[in-house]
């Protein structure tokens, strides 16, 4: 045989339009053909042109922008900050709310072989220095005066920085500032540069290897200063090819961008899933309006944190209460059509005519014009993460017809690792792995994630990423589960948290903590008990439905103290805590408990970005409570 | 503290579909002045109008004096002692000063108290005593207001609910006329309920205040401490923040702590 045939071509499989290796988790990593970020980039930017990549409300009005405008700009960001003197390798932060500059940055500085890092726009000046000193950063995007101002408060402590970015400039036009220029400024450099050096950006693009860094994200971190997680081209390209093959997008998709892109769940979903699946980007117009927007946008998949299908849940609850008692008698009708439903296709089996016939009535009269109502009405998967989700909410909505699932990863699993879809779903399990991954338990019960998607480590800390993986190459997540017979993973705790009470019981909090907010009047809860004779809980409860419930009794409150000291509150939390003490052993039984009384947001550094209570700060902002107990 | 004077649970309030007050509570004890602090929209006026009769609560009681007199009839509210001074003074133009006081007491059948508090009110706003034979409607905005005041006070009020009482007024001519409120409180001691959009004024005035934002109230606390938190100085009583650059134009986030 002739020795210099070319070797013959990988085997490859296409999936919804996109050809992927045909052997998941199989280097090299491709989707098309290409290998890196940038190099699928610069290919659906040439195949696409005109089509629309991403819209934006801009003075209430819908715009789109094309994949031609996502490579314009994003070539004159990164010719633009490499002209200013951003060198392959170095890091560029992210300050700001998701907007389409968010990605174009993004993918600009990637092109260059920059490295971006998103900042949470909650975050103080402090923290934002913190950030910009540990990653090293040299320059720093900032979306408004708003956030400029956390950087000209802190200016000092971060002398590191280059050069300071403004999107926009509203307000800003008398700002003289040596550090500082407009966007505007940045791509007129860009388009110098790249008329200077036609060939340059391609070039850099050709230069991006698989194995490089291509972003760093900083962990929440529940415990300890946020460390910065490296992710290189690979590890998202695995992360790519795992989702398509679980979690179907086409191009005719359309999607609602709204957690924050610092997170690797909204970046994944939102940007780099995208440039795969050729689906359109809708971005929130803020926070707020999300709800709005999801009814204009009607996406056919939306993904969330469980905080954001509870409120959907809740407003739905509460508009029926308030509904005519026709219209509650229909409701009540029509979700128990759906519950019935609902229960066959969970156990996977075909719906019995009688009761698809059921479904058939109640969803054209009165379950179809809700999902309406909720911009829900063309979504062929909603997907949570990011924290654990009760299953009766993921009941009631493949009662109303949505599909919701729950999936599973870490930004050191570059944002996917387990999942259920909605043919393969197991209620209260956190699904299987994805393709090309593998998950095991440890005999201490750890999950221990391997594959192409693991990141490359923290920065500039190679011992706290040699902690992280077990000698045999596999992550740590620091979770605690199970697996059972079929794969499906169910999720029981964090090893850091355990808790070891004087009696010497070890107990796993998180356990307990999601069994209590799952109540829909309990929004996060605290477990403490480390060195205690017993157990108790900081409670922090939902604002909305606690609110209705004391109105509906007839309980006066006037703020969110008063709220929280009301007896018949503090009664109906016990007897959640109650309901959930029934489900535990004994020496798992919560004793006491009290609740948060000031109403927290995202800038109170009790709270992580997705709205989670960071342990050890509440247990030290709220000793006095925890001593009350002891 | 002894029971309060007025007392409102959890009143809910529609303007046909449109929820207004969204469940408020808020008490009012017999010889203090309370101030209702809120934006446009806020709910404020909607919750002296349910008070007062004018509107009948969806849901909710209002307790004054230990009687439940939620939904009752405007002229049985003011025969219990309240008394709504409205928003824009709503003087009767062609009236004289000394008719419209007149029609104030038109709950009272008794003579010579009614010349009593007429006194009173000419005791305090010597003007209206001046031009007490003028028609209303060509006095002057801050005199209508007295006149709408003192209008108010013929009824004997045991509480005076007073809606937005600097209304289009000058500086001046508020100092003066919460300078009287003030004296009323302190010396006939008159107890009260007032809605303001002037803050600072409402605040000084003020034994306690509470906050309402979107039908709901947000914060509540003794005038003093309001005055201080960082919230009410930044979105009510416009102290800007010290910020880095001279011409901020973004406020953060209320937190109403």
């Amino acid at each position: 045989m002739d020795a210099r045939t070319p070797p013959p071509p990988a085997e490859t499989v296409v999936i919804n339009g996109v050809r992927f290796n045909a052997r998941p988790g199989t280097r090299p990593v491709t989707v098309d053909g290409a290998d890196t970020i940038v190099g699928l980039f610069r290919q659906r930017c040439a195949a696409l042109g005109a089509r629309t990549a991403h819209r934006e409300k801009d003075l209430g009005i819908w715009k789109s922008w094309s994949w031609d405008d996502y490579w314009t700009h994003a070539r004159w960001i990164g010719m633009g900050l490499r002209k200013l003197g951003l060198k392959r390798g170095e890091v560029v932060s992210i300050l700001s709310e998701d907007r389409k500059e968010w990605a174009w940055f993004d993918l600009g500085i990637q092109s260059v072989g920059g490295i971006a890092s998103g900042v949470y726009t909650t975050d103080s000046a402090s923290q934002l220095a913190y950030l910009v000193n540990d990653s090293d950063s040299r320059f720093l995007i900032v979306e408004n005066e708003e956030q400029l101002d956390k950087f000209l408060i802190a200016e000092d402590e971060m002398p590191g920085l280059a050069g300071v970015i403004i999107l926009d400039d509203e307000g800003l036009h008398d700002l003289d500032h040596p550090k500082c220029l407009f966007l505007e400024d940045l791509y007129e450099i860009g388009r110098k540069a790249d008329a200077d050096e036609p060939d340059a950006f391609e070039a850099e693009i050709d230069k991006a290897r698989p194995e490089d860094v291509a972003l760093l994200i900083y962990t929440s971190g529940t415990t300890g200063m946020p460390k910065g997680a490296m992710l290189t081209h690979e590890n998202i390209m695995a992360a790519i090819e795992a989702g398509a093959h679980g979690l179907p997008a086409f191009e005719t998709d359309e999607q609602l961008c709204f957690l924050p892109l610092c997170h690797i769940l909204e970046r994944d979903v939102s940007i780099y899933f995208p440039l795969a699946a050729k689906c359109t980007v809708n971005f929130a117009e803020s926070p707020e309006t999300v709800f709005a927007n999801m009814q204009e946008v009607s996406p056919h998949t939306f993904t969330a944190v469980p905080r954001v299908w509870e409120k959907i849940f809740s407003r739905v609850t509460i508009l029926n209460q308030e509904a005519t008692p026709l219209g509650r008698w229909a409701f009540g009708r029509a979700l128990r059509a759906g519950q019935a439903r609902a229960e066959h296709l969970l156990r996977g089996e075909p719906v019995p005519a009688g009761v698809a016939a059921r479904w058939w009535l109640w969803d054209r009269l009165v379950l179809r014009n809700l999902r309406r109502m909720l911009g829900m009405d063309r979504m062929r998967r909603g997907g949570t993460g990011a924290a654990p989700i009760s299953p009766e909410l993921l009941k009631w909505y493949w009662s109303i017809g949505v599909p919701l699932v729950e999936g599973y990863g870490m930004t050191e699993t570059a944002g996917i690792a387990t999942i259920n879809t909605p043919e393969d779903n197991r209620i209260g399990t956190i699904g299987r792995p994805v393709a090309g991954v593998d998950v095991r338990i440890a005999p201490n019960g750890e999950i221990q994630v391997r594959g192409l998607n693991i990141f490359k480590g923290y920065w500039r800390s190679n011992e706290k990423t040699a902690e992280t993986f077990t000698e045999d190459g596999w992550l740590k997540t620091g979770d605690v589960g199970r697996m059972d017979e079929d794969g499906y993973v169910t999720i029981t705790g964090r090893i850091k948290d355990i808790i070891i009470t004087a009696g010497g019981k070890n107990i796993t909090p998180a356990e307990i903590e999601s069994r209590l907010k799952f109540s829909h009047y309990i929004s996060d809860a605290v477990i403490i008990g480390d060195g205690r004779k017993y157990l108790t809980a900081l409670i922090m409860i939902d604002q909305e439905n606690v609110e209705k419930f004391a109105q509906d009794r007839k309980v006066p409150f006037s703020n969110f103290a008063s709220l929280c000291a009301a007896k018949e509150v503090r009664d109906l939390i016990a007897a959640e805590v109650a309901a959930v003490n029934r489900e535990f052993a004994r020496v798992e039984q919560i004793k006491d408990f009290r609740l948060i009384d000031v109403l927290l947001t995202a800038e109170d550094e009790e709270l992580t970005a997705t709205m989670k209570l960071k342990r050890n700060l509440v247990e030290k902002k709220h000793k006095h409570l925890i001593d009350e107990m002891y | 503290m002894s029971d309060a004077l007025l007392k409102v649970r959890n009143i809910e309030s529609f303007y046909g579909p449109i929820m207004a007050i969204r469940g408020v509570s808020l008490d009012v004890h017999e010889g203090q002045i309370v101030s209702i602090l809120g934006a446009n929209g806020a709910g404020k006026t909607t919750l002296m109008k349910t008070i007062s009769g004018v509107m009948d609560p969806e849901k909710g009681q209002i307790v004054f004096d230990g009687r439940e007199i939620q939904g009752q009839e405007p002229h049985r509210v003011v025969q219990a002692g309240i008394v709504h001074v409205p928003e824009g003074r709503e003087v009767f133009p062609l009236l004289t000063v000394d008719e419209n006081l007149t029609l104030g007491a038109y709950t009272d059948i008794d003579r010579t108290r009614i010349n009593r508090h007429r006194e009173l009110v000419f005791d305090y706003f010597p003007v209206l005593g001046e031009r007490r034979n003028q028609e209303a409607g060509t006095l002057s905005g801050g005199q209508q207001q007295m006149l709408a005041i003192g209008r108010g006070l013929m009824g004997n009020p045991r509480i005076m609910l007073l809606d937005e009482p600097s209304l289009g007024l000058s500086p001046i001519l508020v100092q003066e006329i919460f300078g009287i409120l003030k004296r009323l409180n302190a010396e006939q001691g008159v107890t009260m309920m007032l809605v303001e959009q002037n803050a600072s004024a409402a605040l000084e005035l003020a034994d306690h205040g509470y906050v309402m934002e979107v039908g709901r109230i947000v914060m509540d606390g003794p005038a003093d401490e309001l005055m201080q938190s960082e919230d009410i100085r930044n979105f009510y009583l416009g102290v800007q923040e010290a910020g880095v650059r001279e011409s901020r134009r973004w406020k953060r986030k209320k937190t109403w702590r």
